[in-house]
């Protein structure tokens, strides 16, 4: 069902409170401000002059941080990790059952089977296509869910859902609800990242890293190995020193008015964002500088490629390593960019062979390095790596095209890493790989597993906006135990 | 004492938590768990032997089925929580069932009752309870027996009470309060019972700067920090300021906070919102002219009633999906539908009633009492609205109106000259959208169009093709993939749908529905229909694409024939007028080069003066809500899914707020008008409260409610509710006067007192909500960017009109490159600027601007480096330190120490203390005047409001 915007918390909790602390006139006046705070009880306290320092967990965390790698444009289940042999069979006839299926975009024609062979992989032998051989050399280390199923099969709003756990505009990003609720290891970084596609932005653009109603301190900062943080260098103009004794006044000021104003919480944090501003200046240069890496994890990413939308893909990989290692917290890692009839995402609409054989090579190398690199460095026992896309497609061809249309009904993503079991396979479609059909996983059960790898706990993790406690994952949700390590 | 938790379901907690719920008590002692204890291993013992008798005689509720629930259920559906909305220990409820399952009992029959479904389900995933063992086989069958014997409940065994939601403050009238009464008198009562008292008067310069940036958004200039030190009348300077356009320019943001307006359409596509701009001036003006505020309320539900078409931008204020990006199935197309309306009830209900009543969609709503009937009878006063552009009337539109006669005539001396052409060259009418063309009956094998080019340049297109034989008697379209015909074509596009040449001959027209051919490609293209045998045909009809042939032959194959015969072409034919192919690529038989031309010029001024005479008649356009005037039937939803429909529901007011129902049959207006007029009601207990709230909240940083659109059971309690309720009873009898409620606040003592902090106060109220000192807090986004330009001498103070663009696009997917410069139009108020939803604007975005996705009627006041980032490099805040840098140099003479002393009166509204002045001199010397400003810009004091 499609459900709005709607959350529940238990109101008993409130209730008790109120009622249970009243024993006098004086007490009266501050229960009842008493009583708006604990509204946020639930809520992570906040320091405001250091809105980024490490919070503890709700239990112990099994992943310290994430890395989501995310195809835009919704990446086809069939032509990648979720192998049919009945597909192959009935490649050419009607969908048993569907034969007059009209979707998101009109009619389909006949089933159509994969368009690249699928081949075992690894020791376990998971069948993984030729699309993207070199992740499927991974197969080993992931956590394959091949009955995700969404709610919308519109591009925004379904990315909205994945990301944010709202099918609607001005939700919090679950980057954000984590850097909200855990800070970062790092105080000199942000604590989430977005590292957006060289190609340019996913289709629900900036929603898929919005703070939404939480403090714009928790948003991601989008950068990338192309694309500097935005103001981050002074003025050409303007000397070092110059640059330097500026900014020696403004503190000198302000510290004057904290001087006149003692205990104000938001002086000391304004103080202390323009010294993590000074230190970013140093340390995200540091952090972007992917040359520095050896030639051999150049060549293992895939970043001496000719091809150059996938070296420039492959130096977001190395990128999000370093990052991650720095100790920031999220890393949102974006592959494929705005709706361009598949030209520049997953959208395989109209030529998807042609379409995803450009898109396959950018994609594929360079995320398997990552895998690589981060389990050589011990990474991966404390990075989660989570591989997602908004939808599904059909396992037949659109009417009148070379390509499928959308299919919320059944999608494949993976996890790997910290606290996932290596190496297995979760839920099914039936056996056209058209709809989740086993052990169906909905985005507010994938949200509450990624939580729960981090140590929160879905239910527990609220913010009130307008009449409601709100959670990532709506009302719904639970954790997938059976994948957990 | 912590009742059931995430370990499991201790089976004593049940228990004592049943016991106790209701106490005040969340302590509970240790002897009163103990005999819980006890108490329950009786109530077990009692247990052993209950079967039997329960197979005896009837099934008992509290001595057979109740125990069952208190083991299994409780935990999950009872006083703590209601897990799905479903509540087992009260009666009402439990019949009532949860969210969507509709009843959980059906009284006599248990084989339809949702709850032995439930746990029984073999499906593990699905059975109740989710963790541990299953009922066992006896518990069921007494479940069984009871719920077939007619699920006797006796009334009166419940040991909890149903929560009563509207027994709740604010849905209660407005308090009567008595005596002389005033808005310090009744904070320094609160103050007093927390032992507390006010800070004394602020010094006269703090004061001017706070009343002019919380009035009007904007620093005080220097002399007008001199003019009220010298004579320091309050009511005065209010008065000036509420009289200035500044004021409405900066309570306008307020409100458009509270319903995310924006100017794009938001999701995916983004697009934009044109004239969506009308909507901002007519806040802004309507604030300036202190509408009242039942009038504002009244406009912007029926606006249209009284020709204040842009009051009703306010309606269509949130996201919405365009068509083109909801699916072609019908569950797709209703439930799009459904939350175009969605946008619309929450927009309404939380700007002017403060209550959640969206929450109601899908379900109850769980904390207030507001049903989910209430919410579609809500939707049903609104079943008319359709998103989209209206007529603007007002000046502009009369004048329009006036012009209309003349475009008119233009237009008709131009068709008949044309006309006149057209006979004397004997040219055949021009070509129709949907074109049928007769020609002599053939007997043809196939039938083949050649498109040389089209009216638009763009590359052919068509929607369907038929070709009609009159063979049996009755014309048949032979042209038909179901009659065995087979298309081809030179080629066809590859697109997001389906663009092939099999739709020409799909039989389907409806142009919702159907998909047309288009070529890969401009230029000359052919499509050609092989029929299944030979057909006598006499008439083909094409329906036209996204471009329209302009010129093309048709020709057939007749029988026998290995020669395609032509039977029509175009070039007899008076061009339409919507083609813009150059004179050059027109070729008309039997005329000449300069009759062509002159027949081609003609066609180019009637194609102007047609498109003129368009714009006219429909008149200037505002993206606001329209309206149709019998609206579709309006009915529950059940779990709100739009393809189940429960019953039709009556336009009304939620039920426990009134009793405004009206027929089903109402029209559209008659809808609007009633809901307006009961909203704007004196004695409405929630209008004046929520605006006075909201009022307040920008005076003082945080409202007497700190959940300013949520009055419900889940917002905060007010933190005087006689201040409130005082306030917003004065609100009403000053005639909704929006300007006179800011009177009274600004002229009180609370207001004017100073913000210094006191150590023992911050222990007792650190977040100054008792207001025992004036608040201070960071401005807002748009307050700093209009205070940079006030300062630096270069606000454009053009109000109102079309936005100006913060980035390189005003709509759209994607890729919005911020603007780093700006001229004077960019230089006007941050309101002026063109509001793109979801996407944040460079430097100012970070500073906590709504985003325009969900209502934000509290921005959130974060600090963050990204800000600092902004504030120190940006080219906008380093170009406008310059133009301060250079302002001071023109305004205050050529000692530098004077020019520092001015720019803090600028921005500051104070003199620079002498250690200040002395290393701000110092910068200046050693690397000049810019980035003294620049540093200005940067402090916190000048982004405070102290």
């Amino acid at each position: 069902m499609n459900d709005p915007i709607c959350s529940c918390r238990s109101r008993l909790g409130r209730r008790r409170f109120l009622s249970g602390t009243v024993n006098s006139l004086s007490a009266i006046a501050l229960t009842s401000l008493a009583a708006e705070e604990q509204a946020v009880a639930e809520s992570p306290r906040i320091d405001p002059a250091r809105p980024y320092a490490p919070r503890q967990p709700h239990f112990e965390a099994k992943a310290k941080n994430v890395i989501v790698v995310f195809c835009s444009g919704a990446i086809s289940q069939v032509d990648t990790f979720d192998y049919k042999p009945k597909l192959i069979q009935l490649d050419g006839k009607p969908l048993p059952g569907n034969e007059k299926l009209v979707s998101f975009q009109g009619p389909n024609g006949n089933l159509t089977q994969p368009l690249w062979k699928f081949r075992p992989r690894g020791r376990s032998g998971k069948m993984v296509s030729d699309l993207l051989p070199h992740i499927g050399s991974m197969a080993d280390d992931l956590c394959f869910i091949h009955s995700m199923k969404s709610t919308s099969n519109t591009h925004g709003p379904a990315e909205n859902l994945m990301n944010t756990g709202f099918a609607f505009d001005g939700f919090p990003s679950m980057g954000a609800w984590v850097n909200f609720a855990l800070g970062s290891e790092n105080a000199d970084l942000p604590a989430f990242v977005a590292i957006e596609d060289p190609r340019g932005n996913p289709q629900s653009g900036p929603n898929n890293w919005a703070a939404g109603f939480l403090p714009a301190a928790f948003q991601g900062t989008p950068f990338s190995t192309t694309k500097p943080i935005r103001y981050l260098d002074r003025p050409k103009d303007v000397s070092d020193t110059a640059d330097r004794q500026t900014l020696s006044a403004v503190r000198f000021l302000d510290e004057q008015l904290r001087d006149r104003f003692p205990g104000d919480e938001q002086l000391a944090a304004r103080i202390a964002g323009y010294e993590l501003a000074a230190r970013m200046q140093l340390s995200v240069p540091e952090a972007v500088d992917v040359n520095s890496e050896p030639p051999s994890l150049q060549k293992l990413y895939g970043a001496d490629s000719p091809n150059e939308l996938k070296a420039a893909f492959a130096r977001n990989c190395m990128l999000a390593r370093r990052l991650i290692e720095r100790g920031v917290r999220f890393v949102q890692l974006f592959n494929g960019a705005y709706a361009s009839g598949g030209r520049l995402n997953w959208d395989g609409h109209s030529d998807l062979k042609r379409q995803y054989d450009v898109h396959g090579e950018i994609l594929d190398q360079p995320v398997a390095g990552l895998l690589i690199d981060l389990k050589q460095r011990g990474l991966l026992e404390e990075t989660l790596v989570v591989f997602a896309t908004e939808f599904g497609r059909m396992p037949m061809f659109q009417m009148g095209t070379y390509g499928r249309d959308h299919n919320p009904e059944g999608f494949t993503c993976w996890l790997a890493g910290a606290g996932v079991k290596p190496g297995i396979s979760y839920g099914a479609t039936d056996e056209y790989g058209f709809r989740a059909s086993e052990k169906i996983v909905t985005p507010a059960d994938f949200h509450a597993t990624i939580l729960h790898l981090l140590g929160l706990d879905h239910e527990r993790l609220t913010v009130y906006h307008n009449g409601i406690q709100r959670r990532l994952t709506n009302v719904e949700g639970h954790v997938i135990q059976d994948i957990l390590a | 004492m912590k009742f059931s938790g995430n370990t499991g379901r201790p089976r004593i907690d049940g228990y004592v938590l049943f016991e106790s719920l209701k106490a005040d008590s969340i302590q509970v002692s240790a002897v009163k768990v103990m005999r819980d204890v006890r108490h329950t291993i009786l109530i077990a013992l009692a247990f052993a032997v209950m079967p039997s008798r329960a197979q005896a005689d009837r099934v008992d509720f509290v001595r057979d089925v109740r125990p069952i629930f208190q083991e299994n259920c409780y935990s999950c559906h009872g006083p703590e929580k209601q897990k799905s909305g479903l509540r087992l220990d009260i009666k009402a409820e439990a019949f009532r069932g949860g969210d969507g399952w509709g009843p959980s009992l059906i009284a006599g029959s248990a084989s339809e009752s949702p709850l032995i479904e439930l746990v029984t389900s073999e499906d593990e995933s699905s059975r109740m309870p989710p963790e541990g063992e299953p009922l066992t086989e006896e518990e069921v069958r007494v479940l069984t027996r009871w719920i077939d014997e007619g699920a006797v409940w006796p009334e009166g065994v419940d040991l909890a009470k149903p929560d009563d939601k509207s027994d709740h403050w604010s849905f209660k009238p407005l308090g009567v309060v008595s005596g002389d009464l005033s808005i310090d008198k009744l904070i320094e009562s609160k103050l007093a019972e927390v032992g507390l008292d006010r800070n004394p008067p602020t010094d006269p310069r703090t004061f001017v700067r706070r009343v002019y940036l919380g009035l009007t958004g904007l620093p005080p200039e220097p002399s007008d920090v001199a003019d009220f030190v010298r004579q320091p009348d309050v009511n005065t300077l209010v008065d000036e300021l509420l009289a200035s356009p500044r004021y409405g320019e900066r309570w306008a943001q307020h409100w458009l906070d509270v319903i995310r307006w924006a100017e794009t359409v938001g999701f995916e596509t983004n697009a934009e919102r044109r004239d969506a701009w009308h909507y901002r001036d007519w806040v802004i003006s309507s604030l300036n002219d202190d509408k009242p505020y039942d009038r504002f309320i009244f406009e912007q539900i029926a606006g249209d009633t009284v020709e204040e078409d842009a009051a009703l931008g306010f309606l269509v204020a949130g996201p919405a999906n365009l068509p083109g990006q909801i699916g072609r199935d019908e569950a797709a197309m209703r439930s799009a539908r459904q939350d175009e309306l969605d946008e619309v009830i929450r927009t309404v209900s939380q700007a002017f009633l403060g209550l959640t009543i969206g929450c109601a969609r899908c379900h109850d709503h769980k904390f207030d009492p507001i049903l989910q009937r209430d919410y579609y009878s809500m939707q049903a006063i609104f079943a008319g609205l359709e998103y989209g552009t209206r007529r603007l009337r007002g000046s502009l539109n009369d004048s329009w109106t006036s012009q209309m006669p003349a475009a008119r005539d233009r237009v008709n001396s131009l068709r008949a000259e044309l006309e006149s052409l057209r006979r004397k060259h004997q040219l055949r009418e021009p070509l129709a959208d949907v074109h049928t063309e007769s020609f002599e009956s053939v007997v043809a094998a196939s039938i083949r169009m050649r498109i040389d080019a089209t009216t638009n340049g763009a590359a052919a297109s068509l929607y369907e093709f038929e070709v009609w034989s009159n063979g049996k008697g009755t014309p048949e379209n032979v042209a038909l993939a179901a009659q065995g015909a087979i298309a081809s074509a030179s080629s066809f596009a590859l697109a997001n749908q389906s663009r092939h040449f099999d739709n020409l001959i799909d039989g389907s027209v409806d142009r919702r529905q159907a998909y047309p051919w288009v070529a890969a490609k401009p230029g000359p293209a052919w499509i050609q229909i092989t029929f299944d045998q030979p057909a006598t045909i006499d008439r083909a009809t094409f329906q036209r694409g996204s471009s329209m042939p302009a010129d093309f032959v048709i020709e057939v194959m007749p029988v026998g024939s290995s020669q395609w015969r032509e039977v029509i072409h175009t070039r007899d034919r008076l061009p339409r007028i919507d083609d813009t192919r150059g004179v050059d690529a027109v070729r008309l038989t039997s005329l000449s080069d300069e009759e062509t031309k002159r027949i081609l010029r003609l066609t180019a001024d009637l194609r102007r003066a047609s498109g003129e005479l368009a714009r006219l008649s429909a008149g200037p356009q505002v993206y606001a809500a329209s309206f149709r005037q019998d609206p579709v039937a309006t009915f529950r939803l059940r779990r709100g899914d739009a393809m189940q429909r429960g019953e039709e529901v009556p336009p009304a007011v939620p039920e426990f707020l009134g009793d405004l129902r009206l027929d089903f049959d109402a029209t559209d207006t008659e809808r609007r008008l009633a809901f307006a007029r009961w909203l704007t009601r004196e004695d409405h207990p929630l209008t004046a409260r929520v605006m006075v709230n909201r009022v307040w909240q920008h005076h003082f940083g945080v409202g007497l409610v700190r959940t300013p659109s949520d009055f419900g059971n889940m917002g905060t309690p007010p933190s005087h509710l006689e201040l409130l309720d005082w306030l917003a009873a004065r609100f009403v009898a000053d005639g909704w006067s929006l300007k006179k409620l800011h009177r009274l606040i600004l002229t009180s003592e609370t207001y004017r007192q100073s913000s210094a902090p006191r150590a023992e106060a911050l222990t007792v109220d650190a977040d100054s909500r008792f207001l025992w000192r004036f608040p201070p807090r960071r401005l807002e986004a748009e307050a700093i960017r209009d205070s940079i330009l006030s300062v630096s001498g270069k606000l454009n103070h053009k109000g109102g009109g079309r936005g100006f663009d913060f980035f390189n696009q005003r709509g759209g997917l994607s890729d919005y490159k911020p603007k780093e410069t700006f001229d004077a139009d960019g230089w006007r108020r941050m309101i002026y600027a063109h509001k793109v939803r979801m996407v944040s604007v460079g430097v100012f975005g970070a500073f906590d601007c709504p985003d325009a996705g969900q209502m934000k009627p509290v921005r959130t006041r974060s600090i963050t480096p990204v800000q600092s980032l902004g504030l120190f490099n940006s080219p906008f805040v380093n170009r406008q330190a310059a133009f301060f840098a250079a302002r001071l140099r023109a305004e205050a003479g050529d000692d530098l120490g004077d020019q520092i002393a001015f720019a803090f009166e600028l921005a500051h509204a104070r003199r620079p203390r002498p250690e200040e002045q002395a290393r701000l001199v110092t910068l200046a010397t050693d690397h000049g005047l810019e980035q003294v400003c620049r540093a200005i810009f940067n402090t916190a004091e000048f982004a405070i409001i102290k």
